[in-house]
């Protein structure tokens, strides 16, 4: 199977410019002032509460992997909006358009080539995270994980920053617009709930509480409070919310995170498709329509 | 090769693309000559298939453009007006990219890239980053990455703008080349020697309507066949006018401040007693000469605007 031309070109492209090396300089940078506050947290903390510090180092692994996660979510909608209206603005896109490239492909190689991109700066984040599992005794699954976590987040923001870039024809406006969806995203598929829970009956809730099931800082949230301390935060929203289910909080925990991931997967192949077709020069239904009206004329 | 029926393009009320219709056959090189807004980078997007049409039908080698569009993407090499580069990429990744897009294998990229590199007069650079070429390099390695995927079609965009003259006739060689090996190559440009000088056929594009088009002779022969006559006047024109349109077997074409253009059907004993019946008429003529059609002087007639015209003037032909 060939290799996306797109992403063998922007992957060269990208590693061979001062911007790839600073970037992964500026995140080391991050990780490791992070890391530094962190550290004398810990520190601080077991003097007071006269706890082994290495048992407190484990809490190194969700502040890094929260910055990480955070990380990608900034920085991938900033390079993945100026994806196609990069194309656009260098006059390239309409000879890709002309090559035997369908949409999907080349929507696809942009968000590929943003998703390696972020993989290069968690691998180089790896060193520091290992001290948690090395140090801290968390288990390697953990950190399998954590990868398959940061591989849906940069997926999700990806997803996202190439509709709005196939939406503009200007990378600024595609960047704006990103955050923009990027946080109206955030907020919608919450604050209904939220208010809901607030102000509105308990069908209102039930109803809003499955918005919650698209929200990523919530599926974060489940992940990381489960990971670190064996509680479910879907698993107290049901019990607060009169949804009627009725399930252990191991089950609830798992099934959110499987069901909750799979769509956000869905909903980025949605962003993905509805993207390619934005930038389908000839629509389907008008190509049609114009063979079909063409075999009168012939 | 490029046959394109009943083609319309509207913008809103505005009517870009009017009723287009036009027969391109295999091997020629076809000049689309037009001023600026008559609509053909407008038909050449519709032919490369980035741009829906409002209606009509275009056939490439027989395929139709909408029915099959994947099989009209082989068939097209498409040099648009500007020539976008990525940056910290080489001439030989850049033919590698675009043959990759195109599905071909690696091998086979690279024994084509070699042979249309050295036709494009570029093998020497094939280690060079695309962004340090100048601007003719970079133009001549776009028509070789048109032709990278051996399309039956190659469509140029107004190739030569911004190129120096030295680049001018590299790339006009080059396109001469091409037409040699048999391709049917489209190029729109403004630089109507250029043109003249290369092509076999032509189409002239005026708000939208495709004006004239075929065999430039063909072109030129319909255009200039009568005999065309340029009258210098120094004053009174208005009764030069006037005197010539009495006359039998002219037709005044054009009225300029210090000259009037006629076609005519007089011999030329006629036409000496024309100028003199001119002369003994008080007009002061400063001068006559027969008038040679060419492609400019044929553009300027034609695009003309519609009120520069003086059209059904004359004593008919």
């Amino acid at each position: 199977m060939q290799m996306n031309p797109l992403v063998k070109k922007d992957v060269k492209v990208q590693s061979r410019s001062m911007r790839m090396s600073w970037g992964l300089f500026a995140y080391e940078a991050i990780m490791a002032l992070v890391f530094f506050f962190a550290m004398m947290m810990i520190k601080q903390q077991s003097y007071w509460s006269e706890a082994n510090i290495y048992s407190q180092i484990v809490m190194l692994y969700p502040v890094l992997a929260v910055t990480q996660i955070i990380i990608i979510g900034v920085t991938v909608p900033i390079s993945t909006s100026s994806s196609i209206s990069g194309e656009k603005e260098r006059q390239t896109f309409d000879i890709m358009m002309t090559t035997s490239m369908t949409p999907f492909s080349i929507v696809w190689g942009k968000v590929m080539t943003a998703i390696i991109q972020n993989m290069f700066y968690v691998a180089a984040g790896m060193p520091v995270m290992a001290l948690a599992f090395v140090i801290g005794g968390l288990s390697p699954v953990y950190l399998l994980w954590f990868l398959l976590i940061a591989l849906l987040a940069a997926f999700f923001a990806a997803s996202i920053g190439v509709l709005c870039s196939s939406s503009c024809k200007k990378s600024i406006s595609a960047t704006i617009m990103s955050y923009v969806f990027y946080l109206g995203f955030f907020i919608l598929t919450a604050v209904p709930y939220w208010i809901a829970e607030m102000y509105m009956n308990d069908f209102a809730g039930r109803v809003f509480f499955w918005l919650l099931l698209l929200n990523p800082a919530v599926y974060l949230m489940e992940f990381f409070t489960w990971t670190m301390g064996g509680t479910s935060v879907i698993y107290d929203i049901i019990s607060i919310t009169s949804t009627g289910i009725k399930m252990s909080e191991e089950a609830a925990h798992n099934l959110w995170m499987a069901g909750a991931g799979i769509l956000l997967v869905l909903v980025s192949f949605l962003f993905l498709w509805t993207a390619a077709k934005r930038i389908t020069p000839i629509p389907k239904k008008k190509a049609k329509k114009l063979a079909h009206n063409s075999t009168g004329v012939q | 090769m490029l046959q394109i029926n009943h083609l319309y393009k509207n913008y809103g009320k505005f009517l870009a693309v009017n009723n287009l219709c036009l027969r391109i056959p295999q091997g020629d090189l076809f000049g689309f000559v037009g001023p600026n807004g008559a609509g053909k980078t407008t038909t050449i997007r519709m032919v490369c298939g980035l741009m829906p049409p409002t209606a009509g039908n275009i056939m490439i080698n027989g395929v139709d453009a909408f029915s099959n569009p994947k099989e009209i993407r082989k068939q097209i090499g498409y040099v648009p007006d500007f020539f976008g580069v990525y940056d910290n990429l080489k001439v030989r990744e850049y033919m590698d990219l675009y043959g990759s897009m195109y599905r071909m294998n690696s091998r086979d990229i690279e024994k084509i890239a070699d042979d249309l590199l050295e036709l494009v007069n570029l093998s020497d650079k094939k280690e060079m980053y695309v962004d340090t070429l100048s601007r003719g390099m970079k133009q001549r390695l776009c028509v070789a990455r048109a032709l990278i995927h051996n399309p039956a079609l190659l469509i140029l965009d107004e190739p030569n703008s911004g190129l120096d003259p030295g680049a001018r006739v590299e790339m006009k060689e080059l396109l001469l080349n091409l037409k040699g090996m048999g391709k049917t190559i489209v190029i729109s440009s403004h630089i109507l020697s250029e043109l003249s000088e290369m092509c076999n056929s032509i189409g002239i594009m005026n708000h939208g309507n495709l004006v004239t088009a075929g065999r430039i002779e063909d072109v030129l022969q319909s255009a200039f066949g009568s005999n065309n006559l340029v009258i210098g006047i120094k004053e009174h024109t208005d009764s030069a006018v006037r005197l010539l349109k009495e006359q039998a077997g002219v037709k005044v074409e054009t009225i300029g401040e210090k000259e009037i253009r006629i076609s005519h059907s007089l011999s030329e004993e006629e036409i000496a007693k024309m100028i003199a019946y001119l002369i003994g008429s008080g007009v002061v003529v400063t001068g006559f000469h027969t008038q040679e059609g060419n492609l400019e002087t044929l553009f300027m007639q034609l695009t003309k605007p519609a009120d520069a015209q003086p059209a059904g003037q004359g004593g008919g032909k």
